[in-house]
């Protein structure tokens, strides 16, 4: 007994009768199977570990009697709640009280995912065929033909099937041992008895995922005696929810979880944070590009690499002390279309993001020129790969137009994808944006984890630098 | 290991614990147990009646009895007391004080480590929030994919099997805010990334964890509505999160970043704010500052999370708590209700935050949050240089709405803009925040987009020279 409160003080207060008896009406299977999950809590020795999850229904104030740790959950939910306590704590043991409506109702998802999952929890699922806490409506439980509120002149087609949840659960990959008992006679509170047992039990072995559906009995919704309702149970719920061991795998102890790290250094290192000081080479912001906030915008097709240069461009001036932001372009372009990104540069803070009206434009292709060319500031620059555009369209006036073969000096590399590097050298010569040192720090700090590819990178930008060089101004 | 019939313990049963149900009665294979004939007057049920002279103590009966306290072995009686002594207005001379053995839940403390220096760190907001959980000892992540908000999960789905922590990808949102109410039920910090129509799903869930006061940080980078909507950045849940977190009497401390830089460090105090007040926090960013790069310093210190007293973490210490939003008696929830309202004026009147840029002489004061507001500042820039005496007032928190921060600029203040990729949710807010405080504002326009759609610095500048509504 000593599973259960001596006194349940959570139910009225404890005051009185209510201290000592449940709220559930007389004859109802739950208090039999709460004295069996009691009792096989109390045998294995798990009180202090166990963790119960009350549902909704009629079993909502599991936890008036359970002297365990407690949650109650929202309907359906007790197996995502469940989950969440198993990773909390794999220590602990984990039940969910479920009935029908809760279970195979509301929370089909979380039911099936979560037995799909495995993880070692038990679910106790008790079957009544009814709805008994919101008063006698149809469950998916109940059987065909049986009347209820919802379902007054009985369970017809249009109402669905009855669902037998041992059976689809016990088809599942993720749990070891599925059963379904009964309540009925002393014979089947036996093996229920047991099988709560069992279910439990493999989960402090660490086993897996225990699945036991119990036919119970609700005698005041189903209007009948307590006796009368074992006999219907029997009678005409076992032929459709039959009994037995719908799954019993042998499966070894596998739940074996660490405590979390808190190393800093090996959180530090997980997400590339250096504690080496990054060189700088400029002197002072490039001022003479259009004062002490810079925006360029680079566009292209998807895979041209813009998005890439931006956060080089962007990163490079954080390298150098400076405030910087990139935005990728968003919205239906980043499926395949155009894809641009809005790059910052500030001396000291990036006020706005975006770059409606840029300082300068790396445009990767001709839709991307022609759409953002005439956005650029009078007095900006437009530089774009003369290997694809090489028509090039009418270009706004008072802006410094240049064209670099990007793709051309990339294949020649024998590495079409860096002509995105081979842009940002011809911005580097174009614009004289910060030392060339600069850039090539960037580029070894962000390939240090490669640094197969640094040569052909660093190839790729002194030719770009090298032939704008060479354009005429 | 038989116990013999002469040893094994007789039933015994305190007749008002008797529902007479009569499940006992063919149990008995020895017809011990027969229907009694007098209701009992404690109860009004009839309870069974036992002769055991011929129990061979099967204990079959006990098992068919679904009452705790109903048929029991005599062994448990005598460990109790006997039923002549039972009082029924009297439970605590029945069986004691206590109701569990279990000792009064205590708190482990959590701990600050040191972080060593590092150089900052080039982050897209998704990340820098996700960085900033880490930081603040979150190793569970519960979380759906959705766009523009994925990138936090995947993060969290590469690192925290590393930490020998746990993401898990949930089979719906409504999912994930159950498995955030158990995790953090047991005491432990945890966060999702989610984008509007998935922070819809978990608003019930949501008000679950603020009846059973539960933290839990909620980070919603905001899309197009209503519905499917699209992807691109909208300021569309301010009200869902201000006001409308899921039925009954909720709120949530709402933070508003607008950089990457703020979305670490808001995403670390919204999980210090969340235990603090036992409450979940929302931070509400968009598409932009999602997906935005930029500058990210890290902290001098790390968190290894302690807990809670009240967490149900399934040891002895803590074998008494319990997690529940359930309240049946309406005086007790009523009660519940005021103490969450205490709590809500706590925050409302210690947890205002906001950011004010070149408010000290603005005659116009331009209002704005998240993304918006850099536009905003731009404006604010290029206004006076107009010779416009304009000023940014940033919300951090969206609720509650720093009204105090904003009250003292009022007085030079000649008109309020309202620049906001909503249609007039974070205006909503505002005006809400100025009647409470009962002050009369001076006239409120606003430049609005929406749809996806960010208000472009040029159309602030437009928007507040021209002087009247969009």
């Amino acid at each position: 007994m000593s599973v259960f409160y001596d006194r349940f003080a959570r139910h009225e207060k404890g005051v009185g009768l209510k201290g000592h008896s449940t709220h559930y009406c007389p004859g109802c299977g739950h208090g039999i199977v709460h004295r069996d999950l009691a009792e096989s809590i109390e045998a294995l020795g798990i009180q202090d570990r166990t963790v119960l999850i009350s549902p909704v229904g009629c079993s909502v104030f599991a936890y008036y009697y359970f002297d365990v740790g407690n949650s109650q959950a929202a309907h359906g939910r007790a197996p995502a709640v469940a989950i969440g306590h198993k990773l909390a704590n794999p220590d602990s043991i984990v039940i969910c009280y479920q009935g029908d409506g809760d279970l195979a109702s509301i929370g089909l998802a979380e039911t099936i995912s979560t037995a799909q999952m495995g993880l070692p929890l038990t679910i106790i699922f008790i079957n009544n065929a009814i709805y008994g806490m919101t008063g006698g409506q149809l469950a998916p439980t109940s059987l065909m033909g049986q009347k209820t509120t919802t379902s007054p002149d009985g369970r017809t087609q249009m109402m669905g099937q009855p669902l037998r949840m041992a059976e689809l659960i016990a088809q599942l990959d993720g749990p070891v041992y599925v059963e379904r008992v009964a309540l009925f006679n002393p014979k089947q509170r036996t093996r229920a008895r047991k099988a709560i047992e069992k279910a439990i039990r493999l989960q402090t072995e660490g086993r897996g995922y225990a699945f036991i559906e119990i036919l119970a009995e609700c005698p005041t919704h189903l209007k009948m005696t307590p006796e009368e309702t074992e006999a219907w149970v029997k009678d005409h719920m076992e032929s459709i929810y039959p009994l037995g061991v719908k799954k019993d795998l042998t499966v070894e102890p596998w739940w074996d979880r660490k405590a979390p790290s808190f190393e800093p250094e090996k959180l530090l290192g997980m997400i590339g944070a250096d504690h080496e000081a990054v060189p700088r080479f400029a002197t002072g912001f490039p001022t003479h590009l259009g004062g002490k906030d810079i925006s360029f915008k680079l566009a292209g097709a998807g895979g041209d690499g813009a998005q890439t240069a931006a956060l080089l461009l962007a990163r490079a001036g954080i390298d150098e002390g400076f405030d910087a932001t990139h935005i990728p372009s968003y919205g239906p372009e980043s499926r395949g279309g155009t894809s641009y990104a809005d790059v910052h540069l500030a001396e000291t803070e990036v006020l706005n993001p975006a770059a409606p009206h840029p300082h300068v434009l790396i445009a990767f292709n001709a839709p991307s020129l022609v759409k953002f060319a005439p956005n650029v500031r009078e007095g900006g620059l437009i530089l774009y790969d003369s290997t694809i555009i090489d028509d090039l369209p009418p270009m706004p006036a008072g802006r410094r137009v240049i064209g670099a073969p990007f793709t051309a000096i990339a294949r020649g590399l024998e590495r079409p994808m860096v002509k995105n590097i081979v842009a940002l050298g011809a911005l580097q010569a174009a614009t004289g944006l910060f030392p060339p040192e600069t850039f090539l720090a960037t580029m070894k700090m962000v390939l240090k984890d490669k640094p197969a590819l640094l040569p052909v990178n660093e190839a790729a930008f002194a030719a770009g630098m090298r032939h704008t060089a060479e354009v005429p101004v | 290991m038989a116990v013999s019939a002469a040893t094994r313990p007789k039933p015994f049963l305190e007749a008002e614990f008797c529902k007479g149900c009569l499940r006992c009665i063919d149990a008995c294979p020895k017809d011990c147990i027969s229907q009694g004939d007098q209701i009992n007057a404690g109860t009004g049920y009839v309870p069974v009646e036992l002769d055991l002279e011929n129990c061979n103590g099967c204990a079959l009966c006990i098992q068919a009895c679904p009452e705790p306290f109903g048929l029991r072995p005599e062994t448990d009686h005598a460990d109790h007391v006997h039923a002549a002594e039972f009082e029924l207005e009297d439970p605590k001379t029945l069986f004691g004080e206590r109701s569990s053995s279990a000792p009064t839940p205590v708190a482990r403390p959590g701990s600050e480590i040191a972080l060593p220096a590092t150089e900052p760190l080039v982050l897209k907001g998704t990340y820098a929030s996700a960085l900033g959980a880490l930081l603040a000892g979150c190793r569970h992540v519960f979380g759906y994919p959705i766009t523009p908000s994925t990138e936090g999960a995947e993060l969290m789905a590469k690192v925290l099997p590393k930490l020998d922590g746990a993401f898990v990808q949930a089979v719906s949102e409504v999912a994930v805010v159950n498995m955030m109410y158990g995790c953090s039920g047991a005491g432990l910090p945890c966060i999702t990334f989610t984008s509007s129509p998935g922070f819809s799903l978990m608003l019930e869930g949501i008000s679950y964890m603020i009846g059973a006061e539960l933290p839990g940080v909620f980070v919603n980078v905001m899309r197009g509505g209503p519905g499917l909507g699209n992807i691109a950045p909208e300021q569309s849940d301010i009200k869902l999160a201000c006001r409308g977190l899921g039925h009954g009497n909720t709120h949530a401390i709402t933070l508003a970043p607008a950089t990457p830089q703020e979305m670490l460090d808001l995403t670390r105090l919204a999980f210090s704010l969340s235990f603090k007040y036992r409450n979940p926090v929302v931070i509400l960013g968009d598409g932009y500052l999602g997906q935005m790069t930029g500058v990210v310093r890290l902290p001098k210190t790390m968190t290894k999370p302690g807990l809670p007293a009240w967490a149900v973490w399934g040891d002895r210490e803590h074998r008494s708590n319990l997690i529940c939003s359930i309240l049946l008696v309406e005086t007790e929830l009523e009660a519940h209700n005021i103490h969450l309202n205490d709590k809500y004026a706590e925050m409302a009147a210690t947890e205002q935050r906001s950011d004010r840029y070149r408010c000290e002489d603005a005659e116009v004061l331009l209002v704005a949050c998240n993304t918006p507001a850099g536009m905003a500042k731009g404006a604010v820039e290029d206004l006076r240089n107009q010779g416009v005496k304009a000023g940014l007032f940033r919300p951090i928190t969206l609720w509650p709405f720093p009204i105090t921060s904003l009250a003292p600029l009022l007085s030079t203040v000649k008109r309020i803009v309202v620049v906001e990729a909503s249609p007039g949710q974070l205006e909503d807010e505002l005006r809400l925040a100025l009647s409470h405080a009962g002050i009369a504002p001076p006239p409120i326009s606003s430049v609005r987009r929406f749809g996806g759609v960010l208000p472009q610095q040029s159309e602030i500048v437009a928007g507040v020279l021209k002087g009247g509504a969009q």
